[in-house]
């Protein structure tokens, strides 16, 4: 799941001198032993101050108690609280009647004292704002600063490094005494290299070109594989669009149902999902890619077709989870800003912007003035997301009509034109019912008489009209006068009336403060910061902020975001989370140097990818090492490459290319785009749909994303949780996965289609087809003689030979399937 | 999630000895602890001795009237018709008295709706806790407030926090269980685990429960689909699907012989034997045929709609193989904002005779003691209503009541003002509320924590007391 830290960051007050490792002491040594040993008689928590000491913010340690402060930073000796822990003074031992804290708990402190006593616990009248040093030394935070052209080190090893990545890998590993492992097997490599780069395993993606796979399973003589020409037809290939748009589609919480309390469909949400393959599939400059989302509309198209395209990107902020049982329009419009802010900010800045609503933020240099000159932006935007007002949402909201285009797709339905000439009558019935029900009640009013009596009848009435009107305006408003489907989309447009957010205080609208201009958040002193002109919204100010090269963190992120997906790991762990409370750069120098190389050439994700998958830190082997592993347990330091497992797509995809099933076409549209329902709880009732949502050929990426309502294969393997930005999906091992592998239609489904082509190869071949299809490997002896012994087993009694045949091959082929070695990448 | 303790060592010595993987799988097959390991439920001490030990949780959504269900206000009763001073969008509206008299239960003379007799019978093992608050008066923040403790944010639920901090008496079983739950109300939220390890999250057995529009023009509650899916090999016998796995624990066991130290793949091996063991526990569980005609009878199935008393039977049945949290969501919904007095009838009788029922067996079984029943929904009904003959939300007093797990029985604690509108007398916040049940489990809600992105997390968030006059 998102990292939801940047929430959550604790109220720090950073002095100068104060550096990140003084407080990853504090955090790591010092917090834990106050917590367990001191605060249970000193703190507000327990409602207990011993001595008339607390320990649990730092104004109340240095401030002390009935003898006196507690500590004297940078001098340890003249500090009470060590002398009390170390037991020197008889009459002042802490903790009390307890047996003295280790030596090393007190060594942690003496250090802690010595090195400045740095501690984040702010009191809790502790005030906000920004003004002083403390908010000032925010923006000292490594990733608001600017991205530094990195020199490249000189490691001492000289014939290992084969690009400058390498160069900054190894000078890390020597510094602290390790070694970078041996180059990985060819063949687990390609392996490797064609999951990460495409989703599926090599075979099927250029299994027609055996020559490629030879060459480049085959090392030159100064051991480098010859794999330039490879990873060109990886690129090339589709499937790397269809891979690589999906990890964007975790981060914009893509998705095709609202969620929430009323979780109705986004039958159009599937043009903005072919927008993104198609956007990395001809890598487009990142930089452009940020901005068609976020202001498309407002970019000068050169004809339709490019129009249709900028106004589908804006989708990406119309597809929010949002409130739409919320009856108060003003709150409802408020949600609907936030979770853009929100949205944006994490998935381009890995920033949360929107936890400044409420109050200041609480670790990073975001006031709520920032907020609300956003805000205002926000407001200033038509958000269109068409769901129709029914017994579930109170807000009904509109679509955008793209331009006619020749051989444009349009999957949803169309109606005869009596069926619009009927939905026309009946809107004009209801039309007439609500005239005649008001008239009654005006009426009824003019007379004086008591309307209590009547008033359930009414309001059913009234609601009656309402529920129906909804979705007769809704369908007519997706089909022209003939009854033929329109090409509709989710996106956002300017409003007409450009207008400024007041302040509100906590964030709630019953408490306006200040009006607050509409600006970009003035940060980090580019050009693009400021007010934004009168006449427009500013989106496109804003997008030009975040693309401008010197932004200190757009590029960073991105770089990141893709290191994530091939190594497993960020470069900074918490990839949607560089603000404070984040982690901390295992290389910054080599963050930096990724960064500024990605916008020197054009923002190109491709060439990104290229240039990583092409170093040889990327072509280690997997295989663990103890030395190394007693130093570096979580190869922070790419002593290996990380073992990880296959996604849920890539599990799927895999096995229907296993299966042969695999149909390469793109669907066209979405099963959501076909349905005639508005409310996702209605899904399970249309018996053509397939109970676990599957029953497709197509790549996973097509799949229908519901949010609460997602395919089975999805939901068990650790699916993005389509309501939040997710740049790192969990990975969990669980027994439902298991019982899925075992039982499931879709598994024994693509066993039954394996076993079927493997059976149909020769007899003494069939063992090698099933490893070959499912491994893309050959057995060892030791695998063979599991496999043929399982096959050979006595027949069970009564049983027919042909039939148990079949199955049992179908059995191995499911084995395989489920294995460790299908659903690991190494 | 933890890792399978079982010695890696001892694994890399019996396979350079050359025994191979078939030496491996003899000394796998001995360690039986460490599969516990491996689910990540293994049963945990709690931080203090405790007697709940399971929680059964009746959701009542929609917000049942405190006022005329477990709140009985003599002031109300006086004034009931005046014009209302108090209270949110109040402006004009009429105070209204109790729609249903209340009636006096058990040897304690517990005040409670006479709407609800057969619950009324068990009024000296009931705990009616009439001051709890919530931060807001709508549904859906309250309802996934009550379930996680936060309604901004996406947390862990409170039968994940459980079984974070108990495991599970059954590995074989899930910690955690919620019967049909509502699509609806923060939806999969309320039985999420959010950044807690996935085994802690909810699972969900049988369709998602309709929004009530769709359920009653469809008359019918429960979304299509099997009560758990997967459970079940179509065509392969047990005993053949236990060769089968025996085949691939074989190809897995080979992937650990060429290459150590991958914990994953462990994993991987132990999760196919839970599964396994799942698959011949789980319908049995779920099967209610077991059950005699007397104790279908006392839960009312059967007869009519009885969605909700199978469910509270297969909840008793959960409780009993092990699981450690149940959530059941009420059939009809308590929102009552029109026509209370004739609506009111209604949602009581469709609760009343399986809960009481469960109750019932739940005592006779001894399975009370241990398990925590909590009745209640996200919040309250004003005293005054607002023109329709109903009530509105109410977030700032309301009532709920507990029974059996180390409860008091046959008391009322706290209490709201003269009219019941707000909680003054040791007035209970949901986190208060949230303290006192992790409490009741023997656990600490302030030591109850998860380090999640460089902090630690509880349920409670930074308050929490616990209410330590109700505790038996």
């Amino acid at each position: 799941m998102a990292a939801l830290s940047g929430f959550l960051g604790t109220n720090s007050g950073f002095g100068f001198a104060e550096d990140a490792k003084a407080l990853a002491h504090f955090e790591s040594k010092i917090r834990p032993v106050l917590v367990e040993h001191c605060l249970e008689c000193h703190s507000i928590e327990s409602g207990k101050a011993k001595g008339g000491l607390r320990l649990d913010d730092r104004e109340a340690v240095l401030r002390g108690g009935d003898s006196g402060p507690a500590l004297a930073p940078g001098k340890p000796e003249e500090s009470l609280l060590l002398a009390a822990i170390r037991h020197s003074d008889p009459d002042l031992e802490m903790p009390p009647r307890k047996d003295r804290l280790s030596e090393s708990t007190l060594k942690d402190f003496e250090q802690w004292i010595t090195t400045g006593a740095a501690d984040p616990r702010e009191s809790a009248n502790g005030k906000d704002g920004r003004t002083g040093d403390d908010f000032e030394s925010r923006k000292q935070h490594w990733s608001f600063l600017p991205v530094v052209a990195s020199r490249i080190p000189e490691p001492k090893r000289r014939d290992w490094a084969y690009n400058e990545i390498d160069r900054f890998i190894l000078a890390k590993l020597e510094e602290n005494g390790l070694e970078p492992s041996p180059d990985a097997d060819p063949v687990v490599f390609l392996r490797r290299l064609s999951f990460d780069l495409t989703g599926l395993p090599p075979s099927s993606v250029i299994g027609n070109q055996p020559s490629v796979i030879a060459q480049s399973t085959t090392r030159k003589t100064d051991h480098r594989l010859p794999i330039t020409e490879t990873i060109d037809a990886l690129l090339a290939s589709p499937a790397y669009g269809q891979r690589w748009a999906r990890h964007w589609l975790d981060v914009v919480r893509f998705a095709e149902s609202n969620g929430k309390e009323a979780n109705l469909i986004y039958p159009h949400a599937w043009r903005y999902r072919d927008y993104v393959i198609d956007t990395f599939d001809r890598d487009l400059p990142y930089d452009r890619f940020l901005t068609e989302q976020l202001a498309g509309d407002l970019l000068p198209a050169e004809n339709d077709a490019e129009r249709a395209r900028f106004l589908i990107a804006t989708g990406f902020l119309a597809m929010g989870p949002k409130s739409l049982a919320e009856q108060n329009p003003a709150q409802f419009a408020a949600d609907v800003a936030d979770e853009q802010i929100d949205a944006l900010s994490r998935a381009f800045l890995a920033t949360s912007l929107a936890c400044a609503r409420c109050h200041d933020h609480k670790s990073d240099p975001v006031t709520m003035t920032d907020y609300y000159a956003l805000a205002g932006i926000f407001k200033s935007t038509d958000t269109r997301y068409g769901t129709w007002v029914d017994s579930e949402n109170n807000r009904g909201g509109k679509l955008i009509r793209l331009p006619d285009l020749p051989g444009q797709l349009i999957p949803n339905l169309s109606i005869t034109k009596k069926e619009v000439a009927d939905l026309h009558a009946k809107l004009a019935q209801l039309e007439a019912d609500e005239k005649a029900g008001r008239e009654k009640g005006e009426k009824a009013k003019a007379e004086g008489r008591d309307l209590q009596l009547d008033f359930n009848e009414m309001l059913r009435e009234a609601l009656r009209i309402l529920w129906t009107r909804g979705p007769v305006v809704g369908k007519l408003a997706t089909v022209d006068e003939n009854g033929i489907a329109l090409p509709l989309a989710m996106g956002v447009l300017e409003a007409p009336s450009k207008v400024d957010s007041p302040r509100y205080e906590r964030g709630e609208l019953a408490h306006p403060a200040e009006i607050v201009p509409r600006a970009v958040p003035a940060l980090f002193g580019l050009a693009s910061e400021g007010a934004v002109p009168p006449d427009t919204s500013g989106r496109l100010d804003l997008a030009r902020w975040i693309a401008d090269p010197d932004h200190p963190l757009t590029a960073r992120v991105m770089v990141n975001r893709v290191w994530t997906h091939l190594f497993g790991a960020g470069l900074v762990e918490t990839v949607d989370d560089f603000g404070r409370s984040g982690s901390a750069p295992s290389h910054p120098e080599l963050l930096d140097y990724l960064a500024t190389r990605f916008v020197e050439e054009g923002w190109s994700v491709k060439a990104l990818i290229r240039a990583i998958v092409s170093s040889r830190t990327y072509q280690q082997a997997s295989t663990w090492r103890e030395e190394a592993f007693l130093k570096d347990p979580d190869n922070r330091l790419l002593w290996r490459h990380s073992k990880r497992r296959l996604d849920a797509e890539s599990i799927r995809d895999a096995m229907l290319a296993a299966s042969g099933e695999l149909d390469w076409s793109p669907r066209a549209g979405s099963l959501v785009a076909e349905l005639e329902v508005q409310s996702a709880a209605m899904i399970p009732f249309n018996p053509k749909i397939p109970g676990d949502l599957d029953g497709s050929p197509h790549r996973s990426v097509y799949l229908p994303v519901m949010r609460d309502q997602l395919p089975d294969v999805l939901r068990q393997f650790d699916f993005a949780e389509p309501s939040l930005v997710t740049g790192k999906r969990d990975s969990t091992n669980v027994p439902p996965q298991a019982l899925y592998l075992m039982n499931s239609d879709f598994v024994l489904a693509q066993a039954t289609a394996v076993a079927k082509r493997v059976m149909e190869a020769r007899e003494d071949a069939r063992i090698d087809e099933v490893y070959r299809r499912c491994l893309d490997r050959a057995p060892d002896e030791e695998e063979r003689k599991l496999v043929d012994e399982f096959l050979k087993a006595p027949l069970p009694e009564g049983a027919d030979a042909a039939k148990e045949s079949e199955k049992r091959w179908r059995d191995v082929s499911q084995a395989l399937l489920a294995s460790a070695d299908f659903r690991m990448i190494d | 999630m933890t890792r399978a303790p079982f010695s890696r060592r001892s694994f890399l010595e019996h396979s350079a000895l050359g025994a191979g993987w078939l030496a491996f799988s003899a000394l796998a097959a001995q360690r039986t602890k460490a599969s516990v390991n491996a689910s990540g439920l293994a049963p945990r001490d709690p931080h203090f001795p405790a007697k709940a030990k399971h929680v059964i949780f009746l959701t009542m959504r929609g917000g049942p009237s405190h006022l005329d269900l477990l709140d009985e206000k003599s002031a109300l009763i006086k004034h009931s018709g005046k014009t209302s001073t108090t209270g949110r969008d109040s402006a004009g509206a009429k105070l209204l008295g109790p729609v249903h008299p209340f009636a006096s239960y058990g040897k304690s003379g517990l005040r409670m709706t006479s709407l609800l007799p057969r619950i009324g019978e068990h009024a000296d093992d009931l705990c009616v806790l009439n001051s709890l608050h919530t931060d807001v008066p709508n549904h859906s923040p309250a309802f996934v407030q009550m379930h996680t403790g936060s309604f901004q944010f996406v947390r862990p639920s409170l039968g994940a926090w459980m079984v974070y901090g108990l495991g599970s008496e059954n590995e074989n079983l899930p910690g955690f269980v919620t019967l049909n739950p509502p699509a609806g109300d923060g939806g999969a939220r309320n039985y999420g685990s959010a950044f807690l390890p996935s085994v802690c999250q909810g699972t969900r057995l049988g369709g998602g429960q309709l929004p009530g529009l769709y359920a009653a023009f469809l008359k019918q509650q429960e979304a299509p689909g099997p009560p758990m899916k997967n459970i079940v090999h179509p065509d392969r016998s047990t005993a053949e699907q236990r060769r089968q796995l025996d085949l691939l624990r074989g190809i897995n066991e080979h992937r650990l012989a060429r290459e150590p130290h991958q914990p994953e793949v462990e994993g991987m091996i132990e999760s196919f034997e839970l599964a396994f063991r799942m698959q011949s526990e789980v319908p049995g569980v779920l099967d209610l045929k077991e059950e005699s005609a007397e104790t279908m009878a006392l839960y009312g199935i059967g007869k009519g709609e009885d969605l909700f008393g199978r469910q509270c039977l297969l909840a008793r049945r959960l409780v009993e193989a092990g699981v450690r949290f149940v959530e059941i969501a009420s059939p009809e919904g308590w929102d009552h904002h029109a026509l209370i007095s004739q609506q009111l009838p209604k949602a009581c009788a469709a609760v009343d005779r399986a809960v009481g029922g469960l109750l019932t067996d739940l005592k006779r079984r001894g399975l009370l003691e241990d398990t925590l029943v909590i009745w209640g929904g996200e919040f309250g009904r004003t005293p005054y209503a607002p023109g329709l003959n109903g009530r509105d939300h109410n977030h700032k007093g309301f009532s709920i009541w507990m029974a059996g797990g180390g409860v008091k029985g046959g008391m009322n604690h706290g209490a709201t003002d003269e009219i019941g509108y707000e909680a003054v007398l040791d007035p209970m916040h949901i986190r208060d509320w949230h303290a006192t049940v992790l409490h009741l489990l023997g656990l600490d809600h302030r030591r109850l924590t998860y380090n999640y992105g460089g902090r630690d997390f509880r349920l409670t968030e930074t308050g929490g007391e616990v209410a330590k006059a109700i505790l038996s």
